[in-house]
């Protein structure tokens, strides 16, 4: 079996499960978050159990709200936090403790190998980083693991991408995730799979690249991606781990629906053009293009790898006068660690402005949005129309280093020429 | 026993985020209210409230990656619940919302070209015993894949919010794996 059937098979108590198979499965963490969080417990409550089925287990995050920029929001947000309180959960990330809930789920240790999380928003995919499935589910599914401690799944078949060779000085994991946006189309080969990352490149990789690796799967239109656990998961997990696990991984003799290679000594900086993700270029071939926004943050690339990336681009530089930057780091945690290291200063001292962690501009609700003309080169993972805001904006996405190098000049750049 | 009625047919691909604008995402779920905005980005027609709705179309018709885009959100489900549609037929399904509608028991019917044998405002008809989608303006028909056992059980129950109650009701929720 692959790992994903083995999670699949361990958590539904049988030995074996093949793709196609219908089962219920044992649910490790259920992440919900503020805009859904309330009608997640109001489906809850209408379902006839009167305690979620684990309190430690149940993860209140506030990200695509806070701060609130409207009155609604903050509306929302007040009957949010009742929800919480009213169900008693123990592990609530609100404001002042706040960050992405997928990044909070993984840097919290709520997310352990060879088990399923799920999250009541797309990117909850970036849990498979740690060896875990994880999949984005609908407030009713949210609702029904709350009350059973369950989920039902298909097993997917599975797609391999085995990526060997050498990582290049400024290329990211983010140009792999773009890179094989571009080989398998979004709207293509990719519905319903599991995509498994294995390789001596992705053994390479710090915990930051797997989860935007994995958490761009869901853009691939997969179920879920996943990596492997290893000596670098343990080490990553065990100071945060919210319980034991096991190493989980595939069999020698696993069946794969597809096995694709990439070889990342090749691999270059690379960029999506606007309103198609799938629509991939060599930063070289769009190189000159100008643009008068810059964002890095969200679930795909707000880590401090990828603070660090660009405050070793800006130090001691001057951001475009034709350019406004905004970071927005993933969590807290992320943005106390980039605070310590001096990455924050000397990327303020370049002329980037920093907010508090949120889903920020990347959910088109505040904090930078897009208006109309505006052309954004960012970080995130969604470029269609009207998706950081004005649907009269363009949006090209692309690596942290690729958005740094830019701001230096104002127009399109690869940071190997800098 | 069939369903009868009058098609709406993409030509285009039908995003998430243009089913249910971002204005909407915060919105409570309730079919009758979501149905007023649904298909709102999806073309100028349908950008009024109840537009969809009122156009009176009981099928979609569509092709690849239905509903794709990325959001996890059901308000795309009871959105096109609480405007009439009776079932999607198209090529492939985002698995988002493939999983949204199959917790809802509105069918998601996978029929590779259908799009090729309907125009919108045909009359098709469906029978989900046989899976044939006729299309009762041109004469053409085609056989989509059939549900599978799982999904059939969820659509019976009233969803997996009524199939879920009814077993923690029962005390048996223990026994689903």
């Amino acid at each position: 079996m692959t790992i994903t059937e083995k999670i699949m098979a361990i958590n539904s108590g049988r030995d074996k499960v093949v793709p196609g198979q219908l089962v219920w499965t044992n649910i490790q963490s259920v992440m919900t978050m503020d805009y859904l969080g309330t009608e997640t417990f109001k489906a809850f409550d209408s379902l006839g159990k009167s305690e979620v089925f684990d309190k430690e287990r149940v993860i209140c995050v506030s990200d695509h709200l806070v701060p609130p920029p409207t009155p609604a929001f903050a509306t929302l947000l007040n009957q949010w936090r009742e929800a919480v309180k009213a169900h008693d959960i123990k592990h609530f990330y609100d404001l002042g403790r706040q960050g992405i809930a997928h990044q909070i789920m993984v840097e919290q240790g709520h997310v352990l190998p060879g088990t399923l999380s799920i999250g009541t928003d797309s990117h909850a995919n970036t849990y498979g980083a740690v060896g875990a499935v994880g999949n984005a589910v609908s407030v009713s599914d949210a609702a029904v693991a709350m009350a059973t401690g369950k989920s039902w799944f298909r097993v997917p078949e599975t797609v391999k991408f085995h990526i060997t060779g050498k990582w290049q000085p400024w290329v990211m994991a983010k140009d792999l995730s773009l890179h094989i946006m571009g080989m398998m189309h979004w709207n293509g080969h990719l519905i319903y799979k599991t995509i498994e990352f294995d390789g001596p490149a992705i053994s390479d990789l710090g915990m930051a690249g797997r989860m935007t690796l994995c958490n761009m799967t869901v853009d691939l239109g997969a179920k879920n991606g996943i990596i492997a656990p290893d000596a670098k998961t343990a080490a990553f997990l065990s100071p945060v781990q919210k319980g034991s696990w096991n190493y989980v991984t595939s069999d020698a003799d696993a069946v794969y629906e597809k096995v694709y290679e990439v070889d990342v000594t090749n691999l270059v900086p690379t960029i999506s053009m606007p309103d198609k993700l799938d629509e991939v270029r060599r930063v070289e071939e769009v190189q000159g293009t100008k643009f008068n926004k810059a964002f890095v943050g969200t679930c795909t690339n707000g880590r401090l790898e990828d603070i660090e990336m660009i405050a070793k681009i800006l130090k001691g530089k001057q951001v475009h006068r034709d350019v406004n930057f905004m970071l927005v780091p993933a969590s807290t945690q992320i943005y106390l660690d980039a605070i310590k290291a001096g990455y924050i200063t000397d990327l303020i001292e370049a002329g980037v402005a920093v907010d508090t962690p949120s889903c920020a501009s990347c959910a088109g609700i505040h904090t930078g949005v897009a208006g109309d003309g505006d052309i954004v080169l960012s970080a995130g993972n969604r470029n269609m129309k009207g998706r950081m805001g004005s649907k009269n904006a363009q949006i090209y996405l692309t690596s942290p280093a690729v958005v740094a190098a830019s701001a230096l000049t104002g127009v399109i750049t690869d940071p190997r020429n800098l | 026993m069939t369903i009868k009625g009058k098609a709406w047919v993409s030509d285009n691909y039908v995003m998430s985020y243009d089913m249910v604008l971002q204005k909407d995402w915060t919105s409570p779920i309730n079919k009758e209210e979501n149905a007023k905005w649904i298909m709102a980005g999806v073309s100028d027609e349908f950008n009024q409230e109840g537009a969809f709705r009122d156009a009176g179309y009981t099928f979609i018709v569509a092709r690849h990656n239905f509903a794709g885009g990325g959001k996890s959100i059901e308000h795309c489900v009871t959105g096109l619940m609480g405007a009439g549609i009776k079932a999607v037929f198209a090529d492939s399904f985002a698995r988002l919302q493939f999983r949204n509608a199959i917790n809802y028991g509105l069918p998601f019917i996978t029929c590779k070209d259908i799009a090729d044998i309907a125009r919108t405002d045909d009359e098709l008809e469906f029978n989900p015993s046989t899976g044939e989608i006729k299309n009762l303006s041109n004469g053409k028909s085609k056989i989509s894949v059939p549900v599978s056992p799982f999904v059939a059980e969820v659509a019976e129950a009233g969803g997996i919010m009524d199939f879920i109650r009814k077993r923690i009701a029962e005390g048996t929720v223990d026994e689903l794996r």
